[in-house]
């Protein structure tokens, strides 16, 4: 008993040391990299100038990110593994993803990004990274907290995202942030840029580039640089200095607002007008505007598809209930017919905001193309001359019957020949 | 099923209507539009009902099926107040202005145009373009 009392403080002392001895390796010889932007603000995007003094030799990257603007982030894994053959039905959500990401390389390296561009919708965000060593700089997105959950069939039918599953290490975790990332922000061109031009005495420069319509607020710039790579079998060992992070505001004014649930900004005139002239055609042509407004508004603006669907469908909750409350005042609607397959759609439009979010946007772009391609054959066919003949008739009908709903309505007559208002 | 409507008898295929009706809202609320032009041809076509029934009861179908998809996108945190604020009132304003102009126009050409434009955007997002 007394010896181990003994040794303890040792053990103690040595653990505690263990940390410590890496790092001082690691940092000999190597100053951190100073950072000097040359603003401190930008309004709605724009370009600042990154300079400073690295070691000399050594590689820069610069990581910079939206600092306080977080966002929704998901992916649903229904891809085989090619090893071990199943299919894993996982779904990955996370709240913190930084609203704008991305890493700016050497310049040497613009060829491998223009090798990552020509892959088109299939680049690997992980690889790339790899082969141009920017996954060194990689660690905003790293330290996410990811939720992971287990999808069944019957856990989407009734609408759950499925069991929550033991959270993922640190690895693990790293390696899905940059699916997560990936998917989040789509192109090479968005998450990577190969501006950093470094002279052999170590000072080095570049062009922070924030596009028009991203988060404002605050956003970090650290610079990464990696003084020496070696290789041992397949393990890389890197040697690296990071700076601290230097700041940078970006600010945005009316009418251009920051969009929470979107991690994007927008100039609220356009949706505006998008909006006003799309549900007039959709009232001219009798269908309503969310067909037309949904693939534009993700076609032209960086608004996230889920997004967009949730708040296209309140829209028009209101024009749909007063029309209801119109034909009602006539007696015009059939309540036991309209409740009826109104049952139906009412599970139907438990499952469908589930699915909305196991889609990326470009399957939800290619599905809505289909969609819109019945539509333009359901379009077609009411131009088609047997189609109007019957609908003249059919038109007249309804005006017949809808003047004569009104003139019972009017009289407030009940349960006559000419106005048999109560239904059963 | 049996539907009564301003003295005329109709029957009903509710199964075909059910199960179509559940195929559009699942299709519109995960796309978040609508469904009233899928609605309308099944409910005449499929069903065989005439315009004159079909007009305000498919309204009312499609009505379940916009509030419970409005309430499951906001459960799972896919409103935006912002975005809705900017076209909650072109929509208002759009369904006023909207009827007026429609008087003015042919509802033919206007069928027309809007079938080559969706066309156009149909092969825009298929990525024919």
């Amino acid at each position: 008993m007394k010896v181990k009392f003994r040794v303890w403080p040792f053990l103690a002392l040595a653990m505690m040391a263990l940390p410590i001895v890496p790092q001082a390796l690691a940092g000999e010889g190597a100053t951190p990299p100073t950072v000097i932007l040359d603003k401190a603000t930008l309004a709605n995007g724009g370009e600042i100038t990154v300079s400073g003094q690295a070691p000399a030799g050594a590689q820069v990257y610069i990581e910079f990110y939206s600092a306080d603007k977080k966002v929704r982030a998901n992916r649903f894994d229904s891809k085989k593994d090619p090893k071990t053959g199943i299919i894993p039905y996982k779904f990955y959500l996370t709240q913190e993803m930084p609203a704008f990401y991305q890493i700016l390389v050497p310049k040497e390296l613009a060829p491998e990004l223009d090798k990552a561009k020509a892959e088109g919708k299939d680049w690997k965000y992980s690889e790339v990274l790899k082969t141009i060593g920017a996954d060194a700089a990689y660690s905003a997105p790293a330290k996410i907290k990811i939720d992971s959950y287990q999808a069944t069939i019957m856990a989407s039918i009734i609408g759950s995202r499925g069991n929550l599953l033991a959270p993922m290490d640190d690895k693990e975790s790293r390696r899905e942030s940059m699916k997560l990332v990936k998917g989040r922000f789509g192109s090479v061109g968005k998450l990577l840029a190969a501006n950093v031009e470094t002279s052999p005495d170590g000072a080095y420069h570049a062009k922070i580039k924030v596009p028009a319509g991203q988060a404002p607020g605050k956003y970090s710039v650290i610079v990464t640089a990696v003084t020496e790579r070696s290789k041992e079998g397949d393990l890389v060992i890197v040697k690296k200095v990071k700076s601290e992070a230097a700041t940078f505001e970006n600010t945005v004014s009316f009418p251009t607002m920051y969009l929470n649930s979107a991690g994007t900004s927008i100039n609220l005139i356009w949706p505006f007008l998008l909006c006003l002239g799309i549900s007039i055609f959709g009232v001219l042509m009798g269908a309503g505007g969310g067909f037309i407004l949904n693939p534009i508004l993700v076609s032209l603006f960086p608004l996230p598809h889920t997004i967009v669907a949730g708040t296209v469908m309140p829209t028009v909750l209101f024009s749909q209930g007063s029309g209801i409350f119109n034909y009602s005042k006539i007696k015009f609607i059939n309540w036991k017919l309209g409740v009826g397959i109104g049952c139906a759609m009412l599970v139907g439009g438990f499952i469908g905001p589930k699915l909305t979010e196991m889609i990326t946007l470009d399957q939800f772009k290619f599905a809505f193309g289909w969609i819109l391609m019945v539509l333009a054959g359901l379009m077609f066919w009411q131009t088609t001359p047997g189609y109007l003949a019957k609908n003249k008739k059919e038109q007249a009908i309804l005006k017949e019957f809808k003047k004569r709903a009104e003139e019972c309505a009017q009289k407030g007559e009940e349960d006559t020949t000419a106005c048999p208002t109560k239904q059963k | 099923m049996k539907i009564d409507f301003w003295g005329h008898e109709f029957k009903v295929n509710m199964w075909v209507g059910c199960l179509g009706g559940f195929l559009i809202a699942i299709m519109s609320s995960m796309f978040g539009f609508g469904g009233g032009p899928f609605m309308v041809p099944l409910m005449t076509v499929a069903l065989g009902l005439p315009m004159y029934i079909v007009v305000g009861s498919s309204l009312l179908a499609i009505f379940f099926n916009t509030a419970m998809g409005t309430m499951r996108h906001m459960q799972f945190g896919n409103f935006d107040l912002y975005l809705f604020l900017a076209m909650f009132p072109a929509a208002l304003l759009g369904g006023y202005l909207g009827p007026q102009i429609a008087k003015r126009v042919s509802p033919l050409v206007v069928k027309r145009i809007a079938c080559g434009g969706l066309l156009l955007l149909a092969l825009n997002l298929l990525g024919v373009y």
